[in-house]
């Protein structure tokens, strides 16, 4: 009988820091094959365990982009290269490249909601050819926000990119505004048939798909990834079930047919 | 096979079992009432067959022996970790129907629904369950609209019969202890009740659209979220993880669940600060919708079983079964003003 | 008219401003009895008085304008609620015997009330039995909690109902109830640990708070009834004050054992110049020290081990 709640340590090879409150772990893993969007508990004993999501996958290698909001990952924050962290996972549905290929992807995400999506980016960087177009929309609060900074030059090699940032002082390297504000001005050859990916805060969450649905995008053809109290992972908690829906099984992506009905 | 036997003969068979089998019951404990000289019904480990409640229905339910109110999972030091261990003996069960229906929700959540629950199933696999027939109803019960009235799939039945018992079995494992003991063999039916005096309509055609309702208002002030419905409910199954540390050394602690109710504060808190059920009303709706609704949608039957203790125990005097029966006019009422 | 008022005094007729006419007093011990008992009142008030009755202070009732000349027939009207009350009666048929010791008092207890620690009423009667009739001046009254509705810190003896928390940690899932109810409305003696609960028990009044808000039954009442036992509060002329603590975690044999104790003690310091003989406790405890007091009340008690006694004991007040 297997027990799925004992976690198994990995350990930090490297800690990337973006910003004062969001690095990127790069842990050891040696498992089942994770997609991008799905996420693993990550623990330390005696703080806890705190849901977090894949923000990259290579060999023998999972990146976790952690935001310091808590308990847990205040703890995290205190760790270094060398130290160990339990994990158990992949949990979750994650993103399905299979979804988006042989369509144009727009990919739309506000602050932290880039880490769930960013292998989604990095997979179609790579195999440009799998999609007939593709556009990356990143917003965050200030430049200083920015996440992942380092591979917005690689990404615009093969996609049309825009990074903005709410406000900023004097910011040449990205533009000013809300991500909702480029939804106009997307280059689309068939809006109907286009897809979409929006993950973020709620409230740009909501924002951004009403913009997509007024400018043409059709329901079935966006996904969201919704964020929840994920405490135990595998549907046995109860604390992210939303109407029929347990977000840690049947999410944290949705398409959002599915998605628009999740009402707390 | 059914079966007559005295009490001395049902505590010979206590003794049996008592090797393999804690055996848990319905216990009055006197004085153990919230308020001063009241009593409380709960499960408890027996070894005499009197001190089993036949008369009352129990405040909380049989839940907390399949799913302990506070579990450990496993014990931590920095780098190990030592899985708890698993109770040693088998556990014996006594439950009235509803309850025993309510074994199918747990099942369902703790065995399927995504991943099978380790530590469930390794307490469930060593469950014996020893239907208690209902010859009346009791108060705030629902079963029969709930359809839980009555069940089939017990390891044995029984009933205070005169100064004795009646025992229907159907654990072959167990025919040979019940024939040496009885009185005399006999077919023994057990009772159930036909007739409730509460009845819900839960009505077929709800939508989403009854969050719009109104109806909820009013439990916005009425309902004090203090969860007793959800605890004493014995289809409720959420936890919440708990990672505590021994203060005489601070390397060494454990990581265990405890129950979680879903009408207190703190149960969708997300890391930063952020919770998504702040109103009581949304919780309530959160609720009632969870044990008649949704719960259907995803695994076909309702949640609910009708037991009525969440009406017994509510300090507030919010009536579940109400509720449901409100839903009907909500739904009229989102149509209306849609 | 030839009247003994001595006598009358203590048959609980009152000497009153209108010439020739008296008030029966009718005491109600613990305050809580039969309905039934309400139309005999009110058929005396009808047959003797004046068609009122007045609900005293001390949970009695008073039957004004009633004539002397109608006590005897009065106290045979009397008698079947002396019976039914089962108070101690020196002569059947002759109506209540009172004097000195008053009215033991309770307010609604857990017969009724969720936050009732015991069965005031019924504690209330065994004291009766206890102490009744008495000439000395004791006044004795029981709360079912620190919420003291009873107002038992005014009297020499104040019985307030506690219960001695028990925690079933297995049974808690860290809801914050208890904690946050603690806080709120009692003295704030739980806090969270390692999400379970502590009690700062030194502190601990022993309302009950947390069992009633703990919703999983995880807080339970001790099983042994346990009393703060509050002396010598009063009303009064010359240095009205409130009951000080003397016993915390006491038990109800032992009260009465302190209250039987205190009659030896008054009995024995009371001033014997003192009108009508009659003197508040406080006053004699202040002449002999408290611990004097204390020797006397605690001889031959038992307490319970968990029992703190407090000495020495001081008394504010307003003196005049």
């Amino acid at each position: 009988m297997h027990n799925e709640y004992i976690p198994f340590l990995s350990e930090i090879k490297e800690v990337i820091k973006h910003t004062s409150i969001e690095y990127t772990f790069r842990m050891t893993y040696e498992g089942k094959e994770v997609k991008p969007g799905q996420f693993f508990e990550v623990s330390i004993p005696k703080f806890g365990e705190a849901p977090i999501s894949v923000s990259g996958i290579s060999e023998g290698i999972l990146d976790f982009t952690i935001r310091k909001v808590g308990k847990v990952t205040d703890e995290i924050f205190e760790r270094y290269v060398g130290d160990k962290l339990f994990l158990r996972g992949p949990y979750g549905n994650g993103f399905d490249v299979n979804d988006y290929k042989n369509s144009e992807l727009v990919v739309i995400a506000g602050g932290t909601g880039l880490s769930p999506v960013r292998g989604v980016v990095e997979y179609f960087s790579e195999h440009p050819q799998e999609v007939k177009g593709m556009t990356l929309v990143a917003g965050f609060k200030t430049p200083k926000d920015i996440l992942f900074i380092e591979d917005f030059s690689r990404w615009k090699k093969n996609m049309e990119v825009i990074l903005t940032v709410d406000c900023a002082e004097d910011d040449s390297a990205c533009r000013i505004g809300l991500v909702t504000e480029f939804i106009p001005q997307l280059k689309l050859k068939d809006i109907k048939e286009a897809k979409a990916i929006v993950v973020g805060p709620p409230m740009m969450m909501h924002f951004t798909t009403q913009g997509l649905l007024k400018e043409g995008f059709r329901e079935e053809n966006i996904w969201i990834s919704q964020e929840r109290k994920m405490c135990c992972g595998i549907g046995k908690c109860g604390h992210c079930k939303i109407d029929d829906t347990y977000v840690c099984l049947d999410g944290p992506v949705f398409n959002y047919t599915k998605g628009r009905n999740l009402i707390d | 096979m059914g079966y007559n036997l005295e009490k001395a003969s049902m505590n010979d068979i206590f003794k049996t079992w008592s090797e393999e089998y804690a055996i848990y019951a319905p216990k009055c404990l006197v004085g153990k009432g919230a308020f001063s000289d009241t009593d409380s019904v709960r499960y408890s480990e027996i070894q005499d067959i009197e001190e089993i409640e036949f008369d009352k229905k129990s405040d909380f339910s049989f839940k907390e022996i399949l799913t302990p109110i506070s579990q450990t999972l496993f014990y931590f030091t920095e780098e190990e970790i030592k899985e708890a261990e698993v109770p040693k003996k088998g556990a014996i069960i006594f439950l009235r129907s509803c309850d025993l229906h309510a074994v199918k929700r747990l099942d369902e959540i703790y065995l399927k629904n995504g991943f099978e629950d380790y530590y469930y199933k390794r307490i469930r696999e060593k469950v014996k369950f020893i239907l208690m027939g209902c010859a009346y109803s009791y108060e705030n019960c629902f079963c029969v609209s709930m359809g839980t009235n009555q069940i089939d799939s017990y390891d044995a039945a029984i009933e205070p019969y005169k100064k004795g018992y009646r025992i229907d079995n159907k654990l072959p494992a167990w025919e040979e202890v019940f024939s040496e003991h009885c009185e005399k063999e006999l077919e023994v039916t057990p009772s159930y009740v036909t007739e409730n005096i509460v009845k819900v309509n839960v009505p077929e055609g709800i939508t989403l659209d009854i969050v719009k309702s109104e109806m909820w208002n009013e439990y916005d002030s009425r309902c004090i979220n203090c969860g007793r419905c959800n605890f004493v409910c014995p289809t409720c199954t959420c936890f919440t993880m708990q990672d505590v540390f021994y203060t005489d050394n601070g390397k060494v602690g454990e990581r265990r669940r405890v129950a979680a109710s879903c009408m207190v504060d703190g149960y969708t808190d997300v890391a930063g600060g952020g919770a998504y059920r702040k109103k009581n009303g949304q919780r309530m709706r959160f609720k009632v919708l969870h044990k008649v609704y949704d719960y259907k949608k995803r695994f076909g039957y309702h949640m609910c079983v009708g037991c009525g203790r969440c009406d017994d125990v509510c300090p507030e005097y919010i009536s579940f079964s109400n509720c449901i029966n409100k839903l009907e006019g909500a739904m009229a009422e989102v149509k209306k003003n849609a | 008219m030839d009247l003994n008022t001595k006598q009358l005094r203590k048959n609980a007729f009152r000497v009153t401003k209108e010439r020739g006419i008296t008030a029966s007093r009718i005491r109600v011990p613990g305050g809580h009895m039969e309905a039934k008992y309400l139309s005999m009142v009110q058929n005396i008030a009808e047959t003797y008085g004046n068609g009122t009755v007045h609900i005293t202070g001390r949970q009695g009732f008073e039957i004004p304008g009633i004539r002397y000349e109608d006590m005897p027939q009065v106290n045979v009207m009397l008698q079947p609620i002396i019976e039914g009350l089962d108070i101690n009666q020196e002569k059947c048929g002759e109506g209540y015997s009172a004097a000195g010791t008053r009215n033991v008092t309770a307010c609604v207890g857990n017969r009724v009330c969720p936050y009732g620690c015991y069965d005031t009423t019924g504690f209330a009667q065994r004291i009766e039995k206890a102490i009744f009739p008495h000439d000395l001046h004791f006044k004795i009254a029981l709360t079912g909690c620190p919420n003291d509705c009873a107002k038992v810190r005014m009297h020499d003896f104040g019985i307030m109902g506690m219960t001695e928390p028990q925690y079933d940690k297995d049974r808690c899932v860290n809801c914050g109830a208890c904690v946050k109810k603690c806080t709120k409305k009692s003295v704030g003696v739980l806090s969270t640990v390692n999400y379970k609960v502590e009690r700062y028990a030194d502190k601990c009044i022993g309302c009950g708070e947390c069992v009633l808000a703990c919703p999983t039954g995880a807080w339970t009442r001790s099983e042994q009834k346990l009393y703060r036992l509050t002396i010598m509060g009063r009303t009064g002329k010359k240095n009205p004050r409130l009951g000080e603590d003397f016993i915390k975690w006491v038990d109800e044999d032992s009260i009465i054992k302190i209250i039987l104790n205190t009659y030896d003690y008054v009995a024995h310091y009371i001033d014997p110049e003192a009108p009508l003989g009659k003197e508040h406790i406080g006053y004699i405890v202040d002449r002999t020290g408290f611990e004097e007091f204390k020797k006397w009340a605690l001889k031959d008690v038992q307490l319970p081990k968990m029992a703190e006694v407090y000495t020495p004991v001081y008394w504010k007040g307003i003196k005049y």
